[in-house]
């Protein structure tokens, strides 16, 4: 037997594919698996929202927010403000199924949000911008509007079902291509809250006509906040932000009011006591 | 935090990692293969053979326990590729080109170490390769081992 020297096979064991092909190949195949995937949820589950009892809505959250309640029980002053005025928006919803509570949270950005069970909160930062009761009206009749299609269960519900597809996924791959499908998602979930927006923007725009005989101060709440979008620019910047871009709200509200008649101007009534410091 | 600087930040980090790997591994890996295989030509007349027995007209005045062994790691590149194709599966080529060269190297240092102890062949050559785990993170991996190892002989005649 004799020795025959040899040198090993370059290429046997390795294969040749240029490793940014293989990158391209395989984020391309991961962006548009989760771009379908997220697709199919956000679809699924606005399809499903709308057939949740509301009794079972109520009974599921009910108690899991703070709702600004005092030590002693009593419902604090600023609250049954809110309330009130709430109350007399959501009479011009004559369907309405829900029992609508507020909540205060303390947060340094004007904001509203609508919580599954029929809880709306604002924040302080919005009570202390408000300048007039018909702007502050708006603000709840938008939210309202979001309860009116049921917007909560759909965003609530796609955060669920996108969170447990991360978790399976996570089970599956690595760090990195779970942070890519979480993007993927993300993006196309976007395109339905800004069409959700303008939804809840002419809903409280017919509420606060019915409320008032004119829709004054509808526009006033975004016309205070031009510097929140203030480093995004263009459309990228309206690509990016959940809330459509204030200046094309505004030009939708006023699209609204002048197609369905509304008067754009009108006498606005003063805002007794809501910031703690008046 | 503003969406714009978020989405930076959670996508900048990543992608910058993600180039400088890239553009530091494949320029390793290069240097890598070029040193193996201008070693591997230069020990190429140096049997390491898997042969269990030595041959019956080899006159062996000695024999020794001969070892080569690689430590290697991965990079962040090679990871996330790597990662991905655990969602879709198929050929890990990332890793391949890793692995070889951890071998070929464990090969190389066996035959140096034998020129080193003046032995003329390696007999019995096996390799082992063990997993390095992660002290924080029991789950990922720190490393791999790739041992090669043989029994070294000095011949009086030689092969």
């Amino acid at each position: 037997m004799k020795f025959k020297p040899s040198l090993p096979e370059d290429g046997i064991n390795v294969s040749h594919t240029h490793p940014l092909r293989e990158a391209l190949l395989l984020v391309g195949g991961v962006v548009a698996i989760g771009a379908a995937v997220a697709t199919a949820v956000a679809v699924a589950v606005d399809l499903a929202a709308p057939h949740i009892p509301i009794e079972l809505e109520a009974r599921l959250f009910s108690g899991w927010i703070d709702r600004g309640v005092e030590d002693d029980g009593a419902v604090a002053p600023r609250e049954r403000l809110l309330a009130q005025l709430l109350n007399r928006m959501a009479r011009h919803w004559p369907e309405n199924p829900y029992v609508f509570e507020i909540a205060i949270w303390d947060q340094p950005e004007p904001n509203a949000v609508a919580l599954p069970g029929g809880v709306i909160a604002v924040t302080n930062a919005l009570l202390e911008s408000v300048e007039s009761e018909n702007e502050l009206a708006f603000v709840l009749g938008h939210e309202l509007g979001h309860f009116h299609s049921r917007d909560h269960l759909r965003g609530l519900g796609r955060g669920v079902a996108f969170s447990l597809l991360l978790v399976a996924l996570g089970v599956g791959g690595g760090g990195s291509a779970v942070q890519l499908a979480s993007l993927a998602g993300r993006f196309a979930q976007r395109d339905f809250d800004r069409t959700q927006e303008i939804e809840a923007d002419r809903f409280g725009l017919a509420l606060l006509a019915a409320e008032y005989g004119h829709v004054s101060g509808a526009t006033a709440f975004f016309e205070h906040l031009p510097e929140l979008d203030g480093p995004l620019e263009g459309a990228f910047a309206s690509y990016f932000s959940t809330h459509p871009l204030n200046a094309d709200r505004i030009r939708a509200l006023h699209a609204a009011a002048s197609e369905m008649g509304w008067a754009l101007r009108g006498e606005r009534q003063p805002l007794p006591l809501l910031s703690p410091a008046r | 935090m503003d969406p714009f600087v978020e989405m930076s930040v959670r996508l900048g980090i990543p992608l910058a990692l993600l180039v400088v790997t890239y553009f530091i591994g494949t320029a390793l890996e290069r240097r890598h293969y070029a040193s193996i295989r201008e070693r591997e030509s230069r020990w190429r007349n140096l049997p390491a053979i898997t042969i269990r027995s030595i041959p019956s007209h080899w006159q062996v005045i000695e024999c020794t326990l001969i070892t080569g062994s690689v430590v290697i790691s991965v990079d962040y590149f090679k990871r996330f590729l790597a990662g991905l194709r655990m969602i879709f599966g198929g050929r890990v080529k990332a890793y391949e080109t890793l692995l070889d060269r951890a071998r070929r190297e464990a090969l190389l240092r066996l035959k140096e170490d034998a020129v080193e102890r003046g032995c003329q062949a390696v007999v019995n050559v096996r390799l082992e390769t063990c997993r390095l785990a992660n002290a924080r993170k029991s789950q990922s991996i720190a490393g791999l081992e790739v041992l090669a190892f043989g029994t070294g002989v000095k011949l009086l005649n030689v092969p």
